[in-house]
């Protein structure tokens, strides 16, 4: 499509800078100096506006997701009491270079995605881009060989400097109507239109940084190198400050967390930058860190922007822009150099893709990050630890899990957490989950009383596909709190209406003492039924605890599996349980002989967003809360980080 | 309607900034005071009284009668705050520690007669959870007032409170501040717990240290640093002694 191109003198372009300043309608943002470098900022007059800046701090990144955002606005006081504060100023942003305008392009396919994001969204709504065409090249910048250096779209106007006038490239609607309402304009003439041309050709010659592997390429190039020495040589030298991550413009991660007021009445959910390369980035409520190392974290940063995200959105989530080089003091952040460095090497073995194309759904169906009410009916300690909640959806609709599934519980001013169903799907509107005591919000929910509200978010995650379960021998084996989900399924499986449908079940739990043990009365329940083998074992018994059964690992159950039941071929295997446990039962199930693509196991992340965008519950390329957290074994193999 | 806290505040070595923060919340006080019962805060008021709930804890612990007082005050306590470097770790008090207490008071007061006067009976500079167990940290020097107030919201909801364990590059970067490595200033945020909305870099002044340091600084990434920015070992144990004398990294429950 050709764009119309005007164009207008310098002078009557701060006139119209200066006349939207004053008229009000906008916040007006430009690039303006700060020391030796440039930010973008709030613009009291057009003569602060700098049109000639090699990059700025930050990217604009931050009007779109801010460093710091409110969410919701909640009352303590009142049972249930929440507003979404999805407010956005309109606002002209002046002066971004292509490269930001291609990360916010990228921006917009991560946040709105099937999973949109409303905030994101009413922000980008109501925000006019100006770009403009690069004049100084950053000293680390290597967006030339990016091909971010130019763009022809996601902006709603662009400006090259082509002397005396600004050549103005219209690139929507809003642009040229914002042109035509404030703006005296010439049409371009052919000739100030090669001028664009020639500007840009001169200024991609000044690029001193270059990256020598086509940005395609980098996908197979990491692949290929996914345990090269690179990541460990080079994280030594890391701060582990993210620095990098902080000043990206392709870093999408938040946290969330709740701002409560002094009065206690009042308090609001907070939404902050987070970054992969922090160590408790990944931390679970159980203490367990993921990607403990910092290597691991390292790689990642690279991985997720040269492999994760290419393959699911078909973009290298990195511009060009050099920002991460400038601001890592130990200088090992920088892709041009990492993927250079990289590209001199022989490549390793591809050890296979790190990802799993699962289809996206909209996950939340009313706006993101807000949880419907819900109460709390009954509190029921199963063991010394353990409590079973049960709850109902205010608006009394059933929750439509699917077994395996999870929800975000919110009690305002403590957060959100993410708790497994033990229930079987159903047309109540009740469910349960289990609570035990780990974190804040675990802690307020065991003080909560029955008639309590809490908010509730889901459900969420992929789930059990159960239809793929008729018809076989089902093995359930659970470790831990691992059987707060396995019940779910147990429950559906042996439910009367559906026990038809499967073969033998059995059913293998192991629980750290005998107090830890959940759900006795479920267990004698299955006990009895026809067709179902239930072994149960503690690892630790103290004599003064009472236990009449199996003591030792889970794995020791497996030799009580009366085999000749057993026909490997036609039996599924679920297993559910702390990280530690997947290998060695999976090692018994494949020396049972079940085959890989018949073991499905559910897996434990940090799921904070729960919708697949803070970024904190991903294993390699996928989000454990969204493709997951059920997941088909044989799949696994692609995703190293599953079980480290 | 619920019983408020009653909460105390008490000051040992310091400078009393970190009370003063809290006395700087000015209409704000008016909501603190209606969430808790302030019994006792030397600073501001005349009133006093033994019966508490919570101790606030201002300043280090120098000698054995502080030691004393301090034990006395966790006793009532049910809860005990540790507010502002001095209380948290130590911070400028421990300087001292480089030397031994007797040449300190030698080279205060030379000759004159301390004997048998235990205002001067001075040990080694202490933390308060050196002495005492501590239920909370308010850090910095001084304390942020805004971390202030989310540590007694948290206590009064009994919720544990978030206190950063990443560094002040953190909020620094969100604050857009220009690196102090790169105006020539060598910065301790790389390794200090955040928490402080990097208030010095964001004013441009270097980070000290004064909150805890999350990572040693004798390791390969920091000398690596120092080696760019042309600077040495001593420059950052130097740099450490102000508030980090004698310290390595915080532990996680700090």
């Amino acid at each position: 499509m050709k764009q119309t191109i005007k164009t207008i003198t310098k002078k009557d372009f701060s006139s119209f800078v200066n006349t939207i300043i004053s008229e009000g309608t906008y916040d007006v943002v430009g690039v303006k100096p700060k020391g030796d470098h440039y930010v973008y900022d709030t613009l009291d007059i057009a003569a602060e506006l700098r049109l000639n800046h090699d990059v700025t701090i930050l990217p604009p990144k931050k009007y779109f997701l801010p460093q710091y955002e409110q969410l919701l606005k909640f009352s303590l006081e009142k049972p249930f009491e929440q507003k979404e504060t999805l407010e956005a100023t309109p606002r002209i942003i002046i002066g971004v270079h292509p490269y930001d305008i291609i990360a916010l392009q990228q921006s917009d396919l991560y946040y709105l995605d099937q999973q949109k994001d409303d905030y994101y969204k009413k922000r980008r709504d109501n925000t006019i881009i100006i770009g403009a065409d690069i004049q100084t090249v950053s000293e680390r910048s290597f967006a030339k060989s990016m091909n971010t250096n130019v763009t022809d779209t996601g902006f709603d106007l662009l400006l090259t400097d082509i002397g005396s006038n600004y050549a103005i490239t219209i690139g929507s609607e809003k642009g040229n109507k914002l042109l035509d309402k404030y703006a005296t304009t010439k049409t371009a003439t052919d000739v100030e239109i090669k001028k664009i041309k020639t500007v840009r050709d001169a200024v991609a010659k000044k690029y001193k940084q270059k990256v020598n592997l086509d940005k395609k390429d980098w996908p197979s190039l990491l692949v290929a190198n996914y345990n090269h020495a690179i990541w460990e040589e080079r994280s030594d030298f890391c701060m582990e400050c993210s620095s990098c991550t902080m000043v990206c413009p392709t870093c999408f991660c938040y946290d969330i967390k709740d701002e409560v007021s002094l009065t206690l009445k009042d308090g609001k959910r907070i939404r902050t930058w987070d970054g992969c390369m922090l160590k408790d980035f990944t931390k679970v409520g159980s203490g367990e860190v993921f990607r403990d190392e910092v290597k691991e974290r390292y790689r990642h940063r690279f991985f997720r922007k040269g492999n994760y995200l290419p393959a699911r959105y078909g973009f290298v989530a990195c511009v060009g822009c050099g920002r991460c080089g400038i601001a890592c003091l130990p200088n090992i952040a920088d892709p041009c150099d990492l993927i250079n460095e990289l590209a001199h090497f022989e490549r390793e073995e591809d050890t296979g893709r790190y990802f799993i194309k699962e289809k996206t759904e909209m996950l939340e169906k009313g706006i993101i990050h807000v949880s419907r009410s819900a109460t709390i009916k009954k509190m029921k300690a199963c063991n010394e630890l353990d409590t079973l909640f049960e709850i109902e959806l205010d608006d009394k609709k059933p929750l439509g899990h699917k077994p395996g599934q999870f929800v975000e519980v919110s009690v305002f001013g403590y957060g959100e957490a993410p708790f497994g169903i033990s229930t079987p799907p159903g047309t109540s509107p009740m469910f349960e989950i289990m609570v035990r005591r780990i974190g804040n919000v675990t802690k307020k929910l065991l003080s909560m009383q029955p008639g309590d509200k809490v908010g509730i978010r889901g459900p969420l995650g992929n789930g059990f596909d159960v239809k793929s379960l008729e018809g076989k021998n089902l093995l359930f084996t659970s470790g831990g709190t691992g059987m707060v989900p396995m019940r779910s399924l147990i429950n559906y499986v042996l439910d009367k209406k559906y026990r038809g449908k499967f073969k033998d079940v059995i059913i293998l739990y192991g629980a750290k003492r005998p107090k830890e043990i959940t759900f006795m009365d479920d267990v004698e329940q299955w006990k009895k039924g026809g067709n179902v083998q239930c072994e149960l074992t503690v690892d630790k018994c103290e004599p003064n605890e009472c236990w009449g059964g199996c003591t030792g690992l889970i794995t020791t159950l497996f030799p009580k599996i009366q085999t000749s039941k057993l026909d490997s071929k036609n039996t599924i295997a679920v297993v559910i349980g702390p990280p530690v446990m997947y290998r060695f039962v999976i090692k018994c199930l494949q020396t049972l002989g079940i085959p890989d693509n018949n073991i499905y196991v559910s897996l434990e992340r940090r799921m904070k967003c729960g919708v697949g965008k803070c970024g904190h519950c991903q294993i390699n390329g996928i989000y454990c809360c969204k493709e997951g957290p059920v997941f088909n074994y044989a799949q696994l193999k692609n995703l190293p980080e599953a079980f480290e | 309607m619920k019983q408020k806290p009653r909460v105390a505040v008490f000051d040992f070595a310091d400078c009393e900034g970190c009370e003063l923060e809290i006395a700087d919340l000015e209409e704000e006080i008016l909501e603190l005071i209606d969430l808790v019962d302030i019994v006792s805060f030397r600073e501001v008021m005349k009133e006093h009284s033994d019966s508490y709930d919570i101790a606030i804890v201002e300043g280090s612990v120098m000698r054995p009668m502080d030691e004393k007082r301090l034990r006395s005050i966790r006793s009532k306590a049910k809860i005990l705050v540790a507010l502002g470097a001095c209380a948290t770790m130590g911070g400028i008090n421990k300087i001292r520690n480089q030397w031994m207490p007797e040449e300190v008071k030698k080279d205060v007061y030379g000759d004159a007669d301390l004997k048998g006067n235990e205002l001067f009976d001075v040990f080694k500079t202490k933390a308060v959870n050196e002495v005492v167990p501590v239920d909370y940290y308010v850090h910095g020097c001084p304390i942020d007032r805004d971390e202030f107030k989310m540590v007694i919201t948290s206590i009064a909801l009994g919720k544990k409170p978030e206190i950063p364990r990443y560094p002040v590059c953190v909020e620094c970067k969100k604050n857009e501040n220009i690196c102090q490595f790169e105006v020539g200033r060598f910065c301790l945020g790389p390794i200090t717990r955040a928490g402080c909305k990097a208030i010095c870099p964001t004013h441009n002044s270097p980070c000290e240290g004064c909150r805890g340091l999350i990572k040693k600084a004798e390791t390969d990434c920091v000398k690596e640093v120092l080696e760019r920015y042309k600077l040495s070992y001593e420059d950052i144990r130097r740099r450490c002694t102000m508030y980090n004398y004698g310290r390595e990294e915080c532990s996680v429950d700090e």
